[in-house]
């Protein structure tokens, strides 16, 4: 089996092929999805009207920043563990040397990249605020009433590209060339789960929020 | 003292209750053929529309809401009151079996919307993404109504709007006359006192709750004295629609709903006055 995972050309279809298809139905599937959702909205006629611009992008500051919100404020832990977690979550794919690399050498492009010290740490935050994300679950009583598979589901499927790139990283448990594999394919198929799983709230949070924040500016009131 | 039974939830084990026996509930759903719930659930939240599909693709099962929940918060933190359980013991439950759910648990749905939750969107305010979870609430309570598994208070101030259009059971002779009646008992202390009915071009329409000429009297001789002392031009209405409490709009029937919020509207055409005052 570890013959198998560390086989050159299972690296060469991962590496290949693989990132195509996974950036290709992320891109699309997530267009095509916001999209429908907005041509829902447009067909619904009472939804769209009542957006207000200021409104909705306040709402929506205030819940993308830290503290920006009476919840946020309230539930303290919940929101110092989100945070981390979510910026982690996008910021140290985007910005890691090894994966600025990669798409130099694939596609001539690259950008700034973070010191490896400081993308390691976070990688590191990434896995322990999975676990503690876990933990609620199972701990806390409204959260674990609620739960069900697909919740546990989508969690791993965050959690699993983080832990491989920072097993492989270090050349723990595997030799690096078998965990990278495995690394790559979690990571693509994170991608093409975001537009399939409520991973997507990744962009209906722009446009629940957007529709949120316009409703309670029309009763007077604010929702942060 | 002997333990009292409780009522424990076949699908929910943690929903654990005091029996709270209504005739609107435990009578209403004997008739209840699944066909016919099954019909009624697709036909409401089957709908693909965006208000429905942006929580049910969103909700990421957090539990923040929870802390909004004032049911949650005065019942000791029990899970099953916070609002995103509410929504998963009825419409998420209901659009999982495809509607195909029992009139057991449609009762149920019913006391956990209807009796449980306050539709106050206080959880909106709460969840991160700003779900309308108070929408699917709503809808629900709409299934129930439409099944007509509503608390029997409910649907009578329901009935009573259908008919009357106000909460009361107030005829039009009714009205008028309890108008006329408050003008002559304020006659004893300000002989111009006036309640003017249907005055046409006033500047204020002032409409009262349903209870306000049932029990609360008193409430319209005061308006009265405020209006006359502040020297406002008002008016009340002449015919019968008159009631604001829009008790229809907390079982979502929309056709009584729309048909108590027009008739305010169309006597404020009608008359020709700039602004609506109403008691709350």
């Amino acid at each position: 089996m570890l013959d198998f995972i560390r086989d050159p050309s299972i690296y060469n279809l991962v590496r290949g092929p693989f990132v195509w298809i996974a950036f290709l139905v992320f891109i699309g599937m997530s267009v095509y999805k916001v999209r429908r959702l907005y041509l829902m909205a447009k067909n619904e006629k009472v939804v769209l009207p009542s957006i207000k611009i200021g409104a909705a992008g306040r709402s929506i500051l205030h819940w993308i920043f830290p503290f920006g919100s009476r919840n946020w404020r309230l539930k303290w832990p919940v929101t110092i563990t989100t945070f981390v977690f979510h910026i982690g979550l996008i910021f140290t794919p985007i910005f890691l040397l090894s994966h600025n690399i990669l798409w130099y050498e694939s596609w001539g492009i690259s950008w700034w990249s973070m010191p490896e010290k400081v993308a390691d740490i976070m990688t590191l935050l990434v896995i322990v605020t999975s676990v503690i994300f876990f933990m609620r679950r199972i701990f806390a009583p409204e959260v674990r009433f609620v739960t069900s598979s697909n919740d546990l589901l989508i969690l791993a499927i965050s959690f699993f590209p983080f832990l491989t790139g920072f097993l492989a990283y270090h050349s723990l448990l595997l030799p690096y060339k078998a965990m990278l594999i495995l690394h790559i394919l979690f990571g693509e198929a994170m991608l093409i789960a975001i537009p399939f799983t409520r991973l997507a709230h990744m962009f209906y949070f722009f446009m629940t929020r957007a529709f949120m924040g316009s409703q309670a500016a029309g009763w007077g009131g604010k929702d942060w | 003292m002997a333990a009292k039974e409780k009522i424990v939830s076949r699908e929910f084990p943690e929903y654990i209750r005091d029996p709270n026996p209504d005739v609107g509930l435990d009578e209403s759903i004997k008739d209840l053929k699944p066909e016919q719930i099954e019909k009624t659930i697709m036909a409401v939240l089957g709908a693909q529309t965006a208000r429905i599909r942006a929580v049910m693709e969103t909700c990421i099962h957090c539990g923040l809401c929870a802390g909004a929940c004032q049911w949650y918060l005065s019942s000791d933190k029990d899970p099953t009151f916070a609002p995103v359980a509410k929504m998963k013991m009825t419409a998420w439950e209901m659009l999982k079996r495809k509607g195909k759910v029992d009139a057991e648990f449609i009762k149920q749905s019913a006391r956990i919307v209807f009796t449980e939750c306050n539709i106050c969107h206080r959880c909106s305010m709460y969840c991160p993404y700003g779900l309308d979870i108070t929408f699917i609430i709503g809808l629900v309570r709409r299934i129930c109504f439409m099944l007509g598994v509503v608390p029997q208070r409910m649907m009578d101030q329901d009935h009573s709007h259908a008919t009357t259009l106000n909460q009361v059971w107030y005829t039009q002779n009714d009205w008028v006359d309890t108008m006329q009646w408050q003008e002559e008992e304020v006659g004893a202390e300000f002989k111009d006192l006036r309640i003017p009915i249907d005055k046409e071009g006033a500047e204020v329409i002032w409409y009262p709750l349903g209870g306000e000429p049932k029990t609360n009297t008193y409430h319209i001789e005061r308006t009265a004295k405020i209006m006359m002392v502040a020297g406002v031009d008002w008016t009340v209405a002449g015919r019968d629609t008159w009631d604001t409490s829009n008790m229809p709009m907390f079982l979502r029937d929309f056709t009584t709903m729309n048909r108590v919020v027009r008739g305010l509207y169309d006597n404020a055409a009608r008359l020709r006055v700039k602004k609506m005052v109403l008691t709350e």
